[in-house]
């Protein structure tokens, strides 16, 4: 018996994933797709780096379906743990050369991420590549970081329903951010089996994006058109206004609901603490309220139909255009979103709304918003939905 | 679910009774699917005895407003109670899909 080198492990690792030379799928697909629209880069690609070869498992803006390993640029990006980016291939020596570069496609931009297999061996790469050359920077670096490791997610497992559970736990934030000035709280409480509700919660350049969205129905293909919606919101608030990231989740959606008549609510929004102003999208969520300091209270109003509803209606329809709305948050002020499980709880009428404001009504944080919120579905043994809800407190 | 069916000449008119849930929606599809497939092209869902509809429920509705639509027809729904209106509301779906208060206001609509 020989000893086993480490690219032995690696390969080993590769082929227990059972991936090579297998055809095309949606799941990585929409992943490619969703890159190359957020970095406006003419080609993204997922690749398996074979023992001479890379197999492309999906790709945009690429023919070919493998390549040769030693000419590659993801040669160098498997061999260390971070993104590896050459921003001018003609301005680097190690490329100047290289076929890709010389010959056609003329290459100039490359970014790749490692993708890592359960054992740590890494045996892929998610790839952006540009014939112009192009800047990338940190903000870039999280992006195609966050999109390699939702890749990573989907290489693991192929079982549905393990995969819809996988994707649900990993879909609630584990940490709060620390906006100086508030309190940010959110809980999620699932009914029986994999529900389609989720929170999210990211802070860019000092700007909180806050998420809460309800899949319609249960089981995997609500958690998994979840964890969609989820990674395109978050991706796409690190670029833009709160609108342009809901209609990017929007229309990647199209993309998988398209005459499934399935759809999700969604409210999405941005929070500027310095001024304490709230941009956001109602997207047929519609349970939002503001808890004033002075103990009056204001619900958002409803701003749209849900995302997807235009697609499952009529899949040719252009997706319709968001306005956002605003709120402000003065000090002491309190906001919270909540899913239709609260409502349900109670007797489902809008009149649900006003009780769940009443309830919150002298709320001393963000924590205690949510734990009252929760509150209302003590005692009820077996409620039908998912109970989820987010809380956002400016500090007097 | 049980799910009553009344043929008008202009129009098929059916009564699902009970919880339009992810556990019944199917059914609804596939009733409204049938009747349309039977060659009406209108048709009206007396929600009265519906006694509550979660978003499965709604994808129902959509569906079914999505099949008629596809043959130049419209499905209207008639005298829903106030939680399917607190779903429709806040959806902002009462937009497209316009809760009327009688079978009879449904079927006049056009």
């Amino acid at each position: 018996m020989g000893v086993e080198t480490t690219e032995d492990a690696r390969l080993a690792a590769l082929a227990q994933l059972d991936m090579l030379d297998t055809a095309p799928e949606e799941r990585f697909d929409r992943v490619v797709r969703l890159a190359q629209q957020l970095f406006g880069v003419p080609t993204v690609f997922v690749s398996l780096v074979d023992r001479d070869r890379l197999f492309y498992k999906a790709k945009v803006g690429l023919e070919q379906d493998e390549a040769e390993r030693d000419t590659s640029f993801c040669r160098f990006t498997i061999e260390q743990p971070d993104t590896f980016v050459v921003e001018d291939a003609t301005a680097d020596p190690r490329f100047v050369e290289n076929p890709w570069v010389v010959d056609d496609p003329h290459l100039r931009f490359y970014a790749g991420h490692p993708l890592v297999a359960p054992g740590g061996h890494r045996v892929g790469t998610f790839c952006l590549m540009d014939v112009q050359p192009r800047e990338f920077g940190p903000q870039d670096a999280v992006l195609l970081r966050d999109l390699a490791s939702w890749v990573e997610q989907e290489l693991v497992v192929d079982d549905e329903l393990q995969r819809a559970a996988q994707v649900q736990a990993g879909l609630l934030p584990r940490t709060v951010p620390d906006v100086p000035g508030y309190g940010i709280a959110g809980a999620c409480l699932p009914a029986r089996g994999v529900g389609g509700d989720f929170f999210d919660w990211a802070l860019t350049d000092g700007r909180l994006a806050f998420t809460l969205a309800d899949v319609m129905g249960k089981g995997g293909g609500a958690a998994i058109i979840a964890a969609t919606v989820r990674a395109v919101l978050r991706a796409a608030s690190r670029r833009g206004s709160v609108s342009d990231a809901v209609a990017t989740a929007e229309e990647s959606l199209a993309l998988d609901l398209s005459g499934t008549s399935m759809f999700a609510t969604a409210f999405h929004a941005h929070l500027d603490p310095g001024t304490g102003r709230v941009d956001y999208v109602d997207a047929g969520h519609g349970l939002a309220v503001v808890v004033h300091a002075d103990g009056t209270t204001t619900r958002l109003e409803p701003g749209g139909a849900p995302l997807g509803f235009a697609a499952a209606l009529d899949p040719d329809a252009p997706p319709p255009v968001r306005d956002a709305a605003h709120v402000l948050l003065a000090p002491g002020d309190l906001l919270v979103t909540f899913s239709d499980g609260v409502l349900d709880v109670l007797d489902g009428t809008l009149a649900s709304v006003d009780e769940v404001a009443r309830r919150l009504g002298g709320a001393s944080s963000a924590r205690d918003a949510v734990d009252r919120v929760l509150g209302l579905a003590r005692g009820t043994s077996d409620r039908p939905d998912d109970l989820t809800v987010v809380a956002v407190h400016r500090e007097p | 679910m049980e799910i009553e069916t009344d043929l008008r000449p202009d129009a098929a008119v059916l009564r699902p009774a009970g919880r339009l849930t992810m556990v019944t929606a199917s059914e609804l599809r596939a009733r409204v699917d049938e009747t349309v497939a039977a060659g009406h092209r209108v048709v009206v869902l007396d929600l009265a005895d519906t006694t509550f509809m979660d978003s499965s429920g709604l994808g129902a509705l959509v569906g079914g407003l999505r099949a008629t639509r596809e043959v130049g027809g419209d499905l209207r729904i008639a005298r829903p109670g106030a939680q399917i209106r607190t779903v429709l509301q806040l959806t902002t779906m009462d937009r497209v899909l316009k809760p009327y208060d009688t079978v009879e206001d449904a079927l006049r609509a056009s």
